[in-house]
């Protein structure tokens, strides 16, 4: 199956700060990606020019499409959530699924009408009539309605409480996702993707610092705590990260020989998180 | 095409204080006036006898007085709504492609697939056709109305207002007359239109400074310029425009002709073309030299806010 995205040298330049730099990226049908980084890591200007709202320099092709060119026909199999609360104020509910309906051939309103449904959002309201945290639900409610290809959310839940966030997550998992879809996701909240994520891509100064499958985190990082007396020893297999936590040690290793560290103290899968950290952290020493 | 008709209502949604509830306070306002002025005249003369007095003056008229005074009246008391649509169009446009950027809903709108050209093509069409006809018909609707009153007061003091003027004037021409010339200035104001959809693509900030302010700087050398050698106004953008809006096909004066006041195209004051208020005199402009170069200069400032509107999001 050919790529949904693919990025050859990808950059972006505004003036002469360099906000993505030379940046490679295959992105397969059927996954669910995180793209995780700082504040001004350069996500938001590799989305833009991904979903056609940016020029770059560099080779890209969005199912086969250069996005900058042909934004028009490349958001019939695309949808785009970009950051929170874009939706026009002045609209009222029903003219924002009638416009969406005429304008998206994808679109479909009993669908939008079953996610709306489950929200205190009625037909006739304004959004600004509408809480912030409504407006969101009424955004992904639109946008899980149309029958996309490629599904882009950068901080789709920002602003929303727990409880739709979960509900969010599980219907974006369970009634929108299947292995003809991909998603990329932007999010600062690690810890409520990582259940959903197939892949996981950081960026760090307009570089990516991790490209890597969900599984192959789990084969490649091994996170050990020990013991302070033990600190030395594990710190002689090269930890990719060290931190202490209630006077444990807890170190974070890279392609690490599991039997090696069982032997010095309890080993798990680290957290999403927890990579990240280590891998920013790392990468600037 | 459905996807351009979908963006066009989009816009009426936008913009329908500014497209219908503005000419409808304009056109309530004139009954207002109608039934306020039938109410003094009453309070103080209740015999109504000024009034019988008057038709009785106008009944003894041809009927192609009546007649051609009647179109004179329809058209003239549509004055104020024109003015208030240039008005109307005018923000509108400098709004058009400002508005989304400021509160980032262009972040919605460019989800959607729909191109960029589509989009500024809604947008003018919007000002050109939806804006007009909209005010067209309340116009229509308004003076429809006044025309009932009129005749219910004609009726009440004895007089038959089918034969006085219902059955002289021919409204229908007087509307299509107008309807034509408001479609025309559309056309006309082509360059104009296309500079506030520039500006409202680029301002960073209001608009309308942006808009105004440029070509008052560029006039303003110029005049000094022009001032310092020659001593004539017309050379400078202010004399180009107010060439540009005395030679529009929209009915915005009166001048006398034949010895009488009558209704004139754009202002009587230039000699370009002739002002009388006919179809053909508002063809003339549309095929003139002066429109071939008008398109010439909206299509510039149109490709610019269509080149700026792809680079919106970029920041």
């Amino acid at each position: 199956m050919t790529s949904i995205i693919s990025a050859r040298g990808l950059t972006k330049r505004y003036g002469r700060m360099v906000a993505v730099d030379h940046i490679d990226l295959e992105i397969p049908p059927g996954r669910i990606v995180g793209l995780i980084g700082p504040n001004g890591a350069g996500k938001t200007s590799a989305l833009k020019a991904i979903l056609g709202l940016a020029t770059f320099d560099g080779e890209l092709s969005v199912m086969g499409k250069n996005p900058s060119r042909d934004r028009a026909k490349l958001m019939e199999d695309v949808c785009f959530i970009a950051d929170v609360a874009v939706l026009p104020r002045w609209i009222r509910v029903n003219q924002l699924l009638d416009v969406t309906e005429q304008i998206h051939s994808g679109f479909s309103r009993d669908t939008c009408m079953e996610y709306l449904a489950q929200t205190k959002i009625t037909l006739n309201q304004k959004v600004k009539q509408l809480s912030k945290g409504m407006v969101a639900q009424l955004h992904l409610a639109l946008v899980m309605a149309i029958d996309a290809r490629l599904l882009v959310l950068d901080e789709p839940t920002l602003g929303l409480d727990i409880l739709y966030r979960k509900q969010f997550y599980s219907s974006l998992l369970n009634d929108y996702f299947d292995e003809q879809r991909t998603i990329l996701i932007t999010t600062h909240q690690v810890e409520e993707v990582e259940h959903i994520l197939t892949d996981l891509i950081f960026i760090q100064d307009g570089k990516i610092a991790l490209d890597t499958s969900m599984e192959d985190v789990e084969q490649r990082y091994t996170e050990l705590m020990v013991r302070p007396e033990l600190a030395t020893q594990a710190r002689a297999l090269k930890p990719l990260y060290e931190r202490e936590l209630f006077g444990r040690h807890i170190f974070l290793y890279d392609h690490a020989d599991r039997e090696q560290l069982e032997a010095l103290g309890e080993i798990h899968t680290p957290s999403v998180a927890d990579l990240f950290v280590a891998t920013m952290k790392g990468g600037k020493s | 095409m459905n996807r351009l008709i979908a963006l066009i209502r989009r816009e009426y949604w936008e913009n329908k204080g500014a497209f219908r509830t503005t000419p409808l306070v304009i056109g309530g306002i004139y009954i207002a006036f109608l039934l306020m002025s039938i109410f003094t005249t009453a309070h103080f003369d209740n015999e109504m006898y000024t009034f019988r007095e008057a038709i009785r003056l106008l009944a003894e008229q041809t009927p192609e007085f009546r007649s051609t005074h009647g179109s004179e009246v329809l058209l003239g008391s549509s004055l104020f709504f024109t003015i208030v649509l240039a008005f109307v169009v005018f923000f509108y446009l400098l709004g058009a492609l400002y508005d989304d950027r400021k509160d980032r809903s262009i972040l919605f709108w460019k989800s959607l697939p729909a191109s960029d050209t589509l989009t500024i093509a809604s947008k003018l069409l919007s000002a050109m056709v939806l804006a007009p006809l909209l005010f067209w018909v309340i116009i229509v609707i308004t003076q429809t109305i006044m025309a009932g009153i009129a005749s219910l007061m004609v009726l009440s003091v004895g007089e038959n207002p089918w034969t006085l003027f219902l059955s002289v004037v021919n409204p229908f021409k007087a509307w299509a007359l107008l309807l034509v010339s408001y479609l025309a200035a559309s056309i006309w104001f082509l360059p104009m239109y296309g500079w506030l959809l520039l500006v409202s693509s680029f301002a960073p900030r209001i608009p309308l400074l942006f808009a105004v302010l440029p070509p008052v700087v560029f006039a303003i050398l110029q005049v000094w310029i022009t001032f310092l050698e020659t001593f004539t106004f017309n050379a400078s953008l202010f004399g180009l425009i107010g060439e540009w809006v005395a030679n529009s096909p929209a009915i915005l004066t009166a001048q006398v002709h034949d010895g009488q006041g009558t209704l004139a195209l754009g202002m009587p004051l230039t000699k370009d073309f002739d002002h009388a208020v006919t179809v053909s005199n508002i063809l003339d402009r549309l095929f003139s030299l002066q429109m071939a170069g008008g398109l010439a200069v909206a299509a510039v400032f149109l490709a610019g806010a269509l080149w700026l509107r792809h680079r919106a999001t970029e920041s």
